[in-house]
């Protein structure tokens, strides 16, 4: 499910609760203290550096390797994970319809899912804390513009903003080209559906920011614009984006998963996890439940760490919550 | 983690029959697909023409078994003095609305078909002039002999004329809807009661049908559902009687539960591969760039021994398709039996006719496939390419929906792709004049490689105007017999149909996936 | 003020100016509509012709300038598919999206405001720490998987409720409500609550941690000081302080729910706005694509007016920084 709810609601949010975020100076172990004392934080993190550790480690943890099409045969296909009666152990969490070694397949399904969400979110990051920064320093005109864009942004669902730059992009590329930047296309479909977040916290925090003693007397000291957004104004919302940014993640990942569900994501030949629930759902009840859950409940427990996470971090950087 | 999975599968195949509130005599199904349009002329697409078999009916009709029989003709014959056939009408049937039925009715229909906005004027291509001789006599005159004109229009369905002109719906619906799009008026052995497009349609039986009735349902309630899950789940909790069509890999779940049954049978469509024959070279390689290996035969043939069918069959289609070895399937009239015997699966032969035509190392070439088309498309193609990488056969595989997928093969922009065909008139003529004759235009619309012979050229007309049975076949074998040589394309399998129904109802599965309402019922 | 509003107004403008557009170039790249609205056996002359009367041949800029124009003049033209006319189309799905949000909502504040007091009143508690961890799940499953599962859990297994559709309905004029019967109703649960786990989850939150904010305000400290009893300042005081901004965000949500009903009613083939547009993209019905998504604007647009105006009411700042 995409998560533009949150993206309305926080930007919104932003807003009002513009206050909340004012305290901001995090001394240096008051963080770690309080992710020791909390066992949510503990075992979230935990999971969340296995999961990505496993992403990343894909090409030398996995058995197989799935994209590898002479790797593996259809007479494999269909195989129970190893503890059923049936299974094989060489294939700890069975095979799907092709063969293929689901624990290859989510080992880099997470990869290529990861990738994704991180490329989505870091270009969401970018974008929005630039035009924020921006809209919110010099205000006016600029602003106004900055913001309606953002207004276009959420009038459209994320969804929609996917098909679009789906489209766009199968309209302009060319042909052969198509298939090898589809992952781009879905990072900057995804980034774009996210950045709002980020831009209303950015604008809101160089409002305030801008009009304190401290920003007049940079400027008086005639400090570049750009010197004074990133080295005064940027620090102070670190703890908030570091917040939306976790946030983001699980969303990012969570977006990708539905446009796949949608048939708008991967090619099944190199799935993301998205895709290998995409294609499992064809299995629902045909009674090889593991090529859909082993995907599902695999992206589930990386989103649930990630939100989790964020959620510590949101404690963190607001004490009110706690 | 565990429990989950345990929780998860309990949920998935939990054992237990609930019935839902569904009444013994209103008898409600499902398919994926919502017909479009009611106008029997509007669109010539199989959901449509089944659903409206229903309500309309044609001058002959589909028993059981797909062979010919009276509907609102009573007997045909050709003509004496010119090319057609004459055609005796049956007297005393009435319209829903209370209407005659008459020969006039048989001419409208025909102009109205054959209109501007007609989509389905291909079955009249042979027909030059229609004639009412008199109530209950009509003749179709035609250009040249054709013996197969009766048995190619059991879809034409007749409008009764007062209807549709006092309704202003005298030509079908392009850019606006008519009354016809959403109203109806047949002959049939149904009416319709109430038609919500994309949600609801409702029938019931209509008490002046000419035919003994052999149903016993007194209301029939259509929903489409697309989603397959949301389907099953509403068969399975007794929501609705019957669905079609449902995955393959859910047969033995249905099976194995009380109360339920699946029909499986062969349907006419014969999925194959094809080439981008006139290409000169691949559109997509890494290592074969500037010229296109698959206009060697050598390389064509290699692509098919490659294949394993049986395995395909047995994995993906669960055992449920039929393996093919021309365009059509057999039991269709004009299926050439000398032609029965597919290429062996051979991948020892494959890798050395490959090194053979130059290629001792393969290459790699661009295959595209559609996902939400035919039945586990994209597994198929996915097996496919497997297939290929043990002999060296690089297959960079696309899937995409359907609605990309025409605009793409149109465009040229393959080097192999998978195609389904069905013959519309059942006949071994059909798949030849789309997919086998070189395309100009008027024949070979579907031939999106370009395959071109000769001799086929010459013989489609032929074919097409034969009255002797026997010479007729000699030349249809002749044709299948070239297509397998030249490995024109590669035939795979026959797709199964496969309905799941509620134990208590006895229906009849054409092979044309037609749904007869008349056929149904409840036990 | 009136020049605030004037202002906001022709921004508005602009932005459903710029969704038209997008909506409008998205269309020209989804597919090819023309083969999806005839038979295999239509010639491809019949088809170019069809292509040329659709007016699919006309250059970018007039067919986005007709596509404007119709709209405006209420003329949104007939769907490729069914031929119907979309206006009628989208109007008779209304409805069932209005009526699977509202209750969806509902149920989000039904329960997500009561939560959310709770878990800002007792934040150390057992039940709280579990409600919080349980609506973290609740965002982390995909909406369609959580469908799925009610309907497998509810329909199939237990067999309890309908697995699909509106059940049955009543016509109020042009308005079909699956309100007025208990077979209806029984349809409703399903999806809305599907529909509803992320908006409750998310209501919850929001509830928590303005009560939070509120609590720890100098006012509420304050009258702690004063002696005023801890229940009465609780629901006098504070509660009614974090009314504002929760409305606010309902009625966000509310377009939110409205557009992400799309997946919800795609698992429970519940004959929705956003059924049909899933419908419309499967087979290229342009028309109807570009109205749904132009509609869509358009609620999201007014919402974001009226909270935009709700806004300058409440917060005088606004109206200082505004005019300044």
């Amino acid at each position: 499910m995409p998560r533009p709810d949150s993206r309305l609601s926080l930007a919104r949010l932003g807003a009002l609760r513009r206050q909340l975020f004012n305290r901001n100076t995090l001394r240096n172990n008051e963080g770690v203290y309080l992710f020791l004392r909390s066992p949510m934080a503990i075992v979230s993190a935990i999971m969340t550096v296995l999961i990505v550790l496993g992403a990343v480690l894909a090409p030398w943890l996995a058995p197989t390797n799935p994209y590898d099409l002479a790797s593996f045969s259809l007479m494999d296909g269909l195989l129970p994970p190893a503890w059923e009666e049936g299974g094989q152990s060489r294939f700890l969490l069975g095979t799907d319809d092709q063969g293929r070694d689901m624990l290859s397949a989510i080992l880099y399904g997470a990869r290529l899912s990861l990738t994704i969400a991180f490329l989505a979110m870091a270009f969401a990051t970018i974008l929005g804390v630039g035009a924020g920064l921006l809209a919110g320093y010099y205000g006016g005109r600029f602003d106004a513009i900055v913001m309606r864009i953002a207004d276009v942004q959420l009038a459209l669902p994320a969804i929609l903003t996917a098909l679009l730059i789906d489209g766009i992009a199968r309209g302009l590329l060319p042909r052969d080209m198509q298939e090898d930047l589809r992952m781009y296309v879905l990072v900057l479909a995804i980034g774009l559906s996210l950045w709002v977040n980020f831009a209303r916290t950015a604008r809101a925090s160089a409002m305030v920011e801008r009009n304190k003693e401290y920003v007049h007397s940079a400027i008086i000291m005639g400090q570049h614009p750009v010197r004074i957004m990133l080295i005064q104004i940027l620090p102070n919302i670190t703890g908030p984006l570091l917040v939306i940014m976790t946030v983001d993640l699980a969303s990012a990942i969570l977006l990708e998963a539905t446009l796949s569900f949608l048939g708008i994501g991967l090619p099944a030949n190199s799935p993301s996890l998205g895709t290998l629930i995409r294609i499992g759902m064809q299995y629902l009840m045909s009674g090889d439940w593991w090529i859909l859950w082993v995907p599902t409940l695999f992206l589930i427990a990386l989103v649930i760490s990630v939100n989790m996470l964020g959620d510590f971090l949101r404690q963190v950087f607001n004490p009110r919550l706690r | 983690m565990s429990k989950w999975v345990q929780v998860a599968s309990t949920l998935a195949f939990g054992g237990m029959l609930v019935s839902g509130p569904v009444m013994a005599d209103t008898f409600r199904w499902a398919n994926s697909t919502d017909p479009q349009t009611m106008d029997p002329h509007a669109v010539n697409a199989a959901p449509v023409t089944s659903f409206l078999n229903n309500v309309y009916e044609g001058l002959v009709r589909r028993d059981k078994d797909m062979a010919i029989e009276p509907s609102l003709a009573l007997s045909w014959e050709p003509l004496e003095e010119s090319a057609g056939w004459r055609f005796h009408l049956r007297e005393g049937v009435k319209y829903h609305n209370g209407n005659d039925f008459t020969a006039d009715d048989v001419l409208f229909s025909y102009e109205r078909g054959v209109s501007e906005t007609s989509d389905v004027s291909s079955w009249f291509a042979p027909v030059s002039e229609v004639v009412v001789v008199d109530d209950y006599t009509v003749d179709f005159v035609t250009h040249d002999p054709n013996p197969l004109f009766p048995d190619s229009i059991a879809n034409f369905l007749i409008m009764d004329r007062d209807w549709t002109e006092e309704n202003n719906a005298e030509l079908p619906a392009r850019e606006q809807e008519t009354h016809a799009s959403r109203n109806t008026n047949g002959t049939g052995p149904f009416r319709l009661t109430q038609r919500d497009p994309g949600v609801e349609t409702r029938l019931v039986p209509f008490d002046g049908w000419w035919g003994e009735v052999e149903h016993n349902i007194t209301e029939a309630i259509f929903t489409p559902i697309s989603n397959s899950s949301t389907g099953l789940a509403a068969l399975l909790s007794g929501e609705i009687d019957f669905i079609s069509p449902i995955p393959l890999q859910d047969i033995d779940q249905v099976e194995s539960r009380d109360g339920f049954k699946v029909l499986s049978g062969i349907e006419t469509r014969v999925i194959v591969l094809g080439f981008g024959h006139q290409h000169d070279q691949l559109n997509d390689s890494d290592d074969a760039a500037g010229e296109n290996p698959f206009q060697d035969v050598r390389v064509r043939q290699a692509a098919w021994q490659a294949i394993n069918i049986d395995a395909i069959n047995r994995v993906v289609m669960r055992g449920q398709a039929e393996p093919a070895s021309q365009l059509m399937p057999p039991g269709l009239s004009g299926y050439s039996e000398v032609n029965d015997e597919r290429l062996p699966y051979d991948p020892e032969a494959s890798r050395a006719l490959l090194a053979d035509a130059g290629y001792p190392d393969g290459f790699s070439f661009g295959f595209k496939c559609t996902n939400d088309r035919y039945l586990n498309d994209e597994s198929v193609c996915r097996a496919i390419s497997s297939m290929f990488a043990a002999v060296g056969l690089d297959a960079d595989l696309t899937a995409m929906p359907v609605r990309n997928y025409w605009d793409e093969l149109r465009g040229g922009d393959f080097d192999m792709f998978l195609l389904g065909w069905s013959p519309g008139t059942f006949d071994a003529e059909h798949p030849i004049r789309f997919l086998g004759a070189t395309p100009d235009g008027r024949v070979g619309s579907w031939n999106f490689g370009g395959y071109s012979n000769e001799r086929i050229d010459e013989l489609l007309p032929l074919v097409q105007q034969e009255l002797d049975p026997e010479q007729r076949q000699a030349w249809l074998d002749e044709i299948a017999g070239i297509l397998q040589d030249e490995v024109a394309y590669v035939p795979l399998y026959t797709q199964p149909l496969i309905w799941a129904v509620k134990e208590n109802i006895d229906l009849v599965q054409r092979p044309d996936d037609f749904f007869m309402l008349r056929w149904v019922t409840v036990n | 003020m009136l020049m605030f509003i004037g202002q906001r107004l022709l921004q508005s403008l602009f932005v459903m100016v710029a969704v038209a557009f997008l909506a409008f170039a998205l269309f020209r790249f989804v597919g090819d509509p023309v083969s999806q609205m005839v038979g295999v056996e239509t010639t491809l002359e019949d088809q170019a012709r069809l292509r040329e009367e659709l007016g699919l041949n006309d250059p970018f800029v007039v067919q986005f300038w007709d596509f404007t124009r119709n709209l405006i003049s209420g003329d949104f033209g007939y769907s490729y598919r069914t031929r119907q006319p979309v206006g009628q189309m989208l109007l008779s799905r209304i409805p069932a999206t209005a009526e699977l949000g509202t209750v969806a909502l509902v149920i989000s504040l039904l329960v997500g405001i009561p939560t959310g007091i709770y878990t800002a009143l007792r934040p150390k508690g057992a039940l709280s720490q579990s409600v919080l961890l349980l609506t973290l799940v609740g965002v982390s499953i995909p909406t369609f998987v959580i469908g799925i599962l009610l309907i497998f859990l509810f329909g199939v297994y237990l067999g309890w409720l309908p697995t699909f559709g509106r059940g049955e309905t009543v016509q109020l004029g042009w308005w079909q409500t699956n309100m007025l019967t208990l077979d209806g109703w029984r349809s409703l649960i399903l999806p809305a609550l599907t529909l509803g786990v992320y908006q409750l989850t998310l209501t919850m939150r929001l509830v928590r941690s303005e009560m939070m904010d509120v609590m720890r305000t100098d006012f509420i400290r304050f009258a702690t000081a004063r002696g005023i009893p801890y229940r009465s300042l609780f629901f006098r005081h504070a509660f009614g302080n974090t009314l504002v901004p929760v409305i606010t965000i309902v009625g966000l949500q509310f377009g939110g729910v409205i557009a992400f009903s799309i997946v919800t009613e795609s698992v429970f083939q519940w004959p929705g706005m956003g059924l049909l547009f899933l419908e419309s993209i499967r087979f290229v019905d342009i028309p109807v694509m570009g109205v749904y998504l132009v509609m869509i604007g358009l609620i999201f647009v007014v919402i974001n007016l009226l909270v935009d105006l709700l806004y300058f009411m409440i917060d005088p700042r606004i109206r200082v920084r505004e005019a300044a």
